[in-house]
């Protein structure tokens, strides 16, 4: 247990002219649930997206439980089994039923038959409290089921670790809340989460580490606490007073 | 000689001729038939790879897919039609011929709708079947090429019609087809007269498939049609 479950050792990326990332490492443990935080353009989604090849890094390796992802003979669908990802967008496949887009990985992936792949299925829809919707469509549902839906997709496979790329940014405000405390549920339960988004209160609340990122760089790391009360970097102190305003209060 | 153009040109003896007939009209419609859709088929069984190979193929498979499209709907069918049958020691009859040379030109164009198709999935849904495991193959098959083929449903529906009525031009090559026997009729001694009456009858049969069988993928495309919520 002494070895942390993600380690991401001096990640470089750039595209074309454009560096994104200029050398990121951090831990995190079992259990740890890091918000990641930043301006826009800052290499957020990016680095997120590095951690489950997503996309590639340039230089620097990623290691999930001791074992070196990005090395070339790696397996990355062995990789992204392990690896939750719930997307800005939802992403739900537009074609199949709230159900149905929870047991296709684990038919395809997990190698479930169909019955025991439809009641896990039906289990994790009730744990996003979504029992009633498993025969309706994605287009068929509101924002926030699509993310819960999303949510439990990514969670049924059984995943060490989730990665939250923006999760409620393309909500209508009043929905974010439902989202968001499936999320507080899943912290407590004890998943790794590694999340990018701007709800302060779920930062302040949920998150174990906060992490600033600005123009590629890890600028500060530490609890909530201290990166609201108390930031290390005037620019720590400038970007969380700005979205603090605009996205929900620290209690 | 009041109306004269009228009544000499629709007659009813003339549409008598073609109702004594309609038996060989009937023969020459399963013929254009038989080719609309063996042609079809064998255009979709290969339009449709093509159009996969067009978006998801290496360099090595692109282009020569790419070239075989672009030469084949550069090519008037007639051509590859006369050619087929002169020259391709596959073609052993004038009807297999046809089928391949209506079948590889509607593949040439299946494979750009299908391209479109594959191409109007959102990135994101590759993204989202790819986070949870799938391989690239599996990402295609249960994610994209569901969603590409509903969304095909149009463009097919519009080379089915094409089709339907290109498979006339098989009348270079001697074949029974619809517009074939038509033409056999009024070629007749004595009866040119029917002329225009048979073509109107063909032309009709021509209307009645290309509804039905558009009524027909219309119906398909509600079947698979994906629940928006918007109707109902």
């Amino acid at each position: 247990m002494s070895d942390p479950l993600l380690r991401v050792d001096d990640v470089y990326k750039s595209y074309g002219d454009e560096d994104v990332l200029k050398g990121i490492s951090f831990e995190m443990d079992r259990g740890d649930v890091e918000v990641l935080v930043g301006p826009s353009g800052s290499g957020k989604s990016t680095l997120l997206r590095c951690v489950n090849r997503l996309t590639e890094v340039d230089s620097g390796d990623v290691y999930l439980d001791g074992e070196c992802v990005t090395a070339p003979e790696a397996d990355v669908n062995a990789l992204r089994r392990e690896v939750g990802m719930v997307f800005q967008d939802f992403n739900l496949f537009a074609h199949l039923s709230a159900l149905e887009n929870i047991t296709l990985g684990l038919k395809h992936v997990r190698g479930f038959d169909d019955a025991k792949a439809r009641e896990r299925g039906h289990e994790h829809l009730e744990r996003v409290g979504l029992a009633a919707q498993a025969e309706s469509y994605p287009a068929e549902l509101s924002g926030g089921q699509k993310q819960r839906v999303g949510i439990a997709r990514a969670l049924a496979m059984d995943p060490k670790l989730m990665l939250f790329d923006e999760p409620t940014s393309a909500l209508d405000p009043e929905l974010v809340g439902e989202v968001t405390s499936v999320m507080r549920e899943l912290a407590e339960e004890g998943m790794t989460m590694l999340v990018v988004t701007h709800e302060m209160g779920f930062a302040s609340e949920a998150a174990s580490r906060m992490m600033f990122l600005d123009d590629g760089r890890l600028v500060e790391r530490g609890p909530p606490e201290q990166l609201f009360r108390n930031p290390q970097h005037e620019r720590t102190e400038r970007f969380l007073e700005r979205i603090t305003r605009l996205h929900g209060e620290i209690e | 000689m009041t109306s004269a153009t009228t009544s000499v040109v629709l007659q009813s003896s003339d549409w008598a001729y073609v109702l004594e007939n309609a038996d060989i009209l009937f023969e020459g419609t399963v013929e254009t038939i038989k080719l609309t859709v063996l042609a079809m088929v064998l255009g979709f069984l290969a339009g449709f790879p093509a159009g996969a190979a067009e978006v998801y193929g290496s360099p090595w498979i692109r282009k020569p897919v790419w070239a075989a499209g672009v030469g084949l709907r550069a090519t008037p069918i007639l051509v590859i039609l006369v050619f087929l049958f002169f020259v391709a020691p596959f073609a052993t009859s004038a009807f297999v011929a046809a089928v391949i040379g209506l079948g590889f030109r509607s593949a040439a164009y299946q494979a750009q709708m299908f391209r479109g198709a594959l191409q109007s999935v959102d990135e994101g849904q590759m993204e989202a079947a790819r986070s949870v495991g799938m391989t690239r193959f599996q990402a295609i098959r249960r994610v994209i090429v569901p969603q590409a083929l509903r969304r095909s449903i149009p463009g097919f529906q519009n080379e089915f019609t094409i089709v339907l009525k290109d498979t006339s031009i098989a009348i270079i090559l001697g074949i029974s087809e619809l517009l074939g026997v038509t033409e056999d009729l009024f070629l007749q001694s004595g009866r040119s007269g029917a002329a225009l009456e048979l073509i109107l009858a063909a032309s009709l049969v021509y209307f009645v498939l290309t509804v039905t069988t558009n009524r027909g993928i219309e119906y398909l495309g509600e079947v698979y049609e994906i629940p928006s919520g918007e109707s109902t």
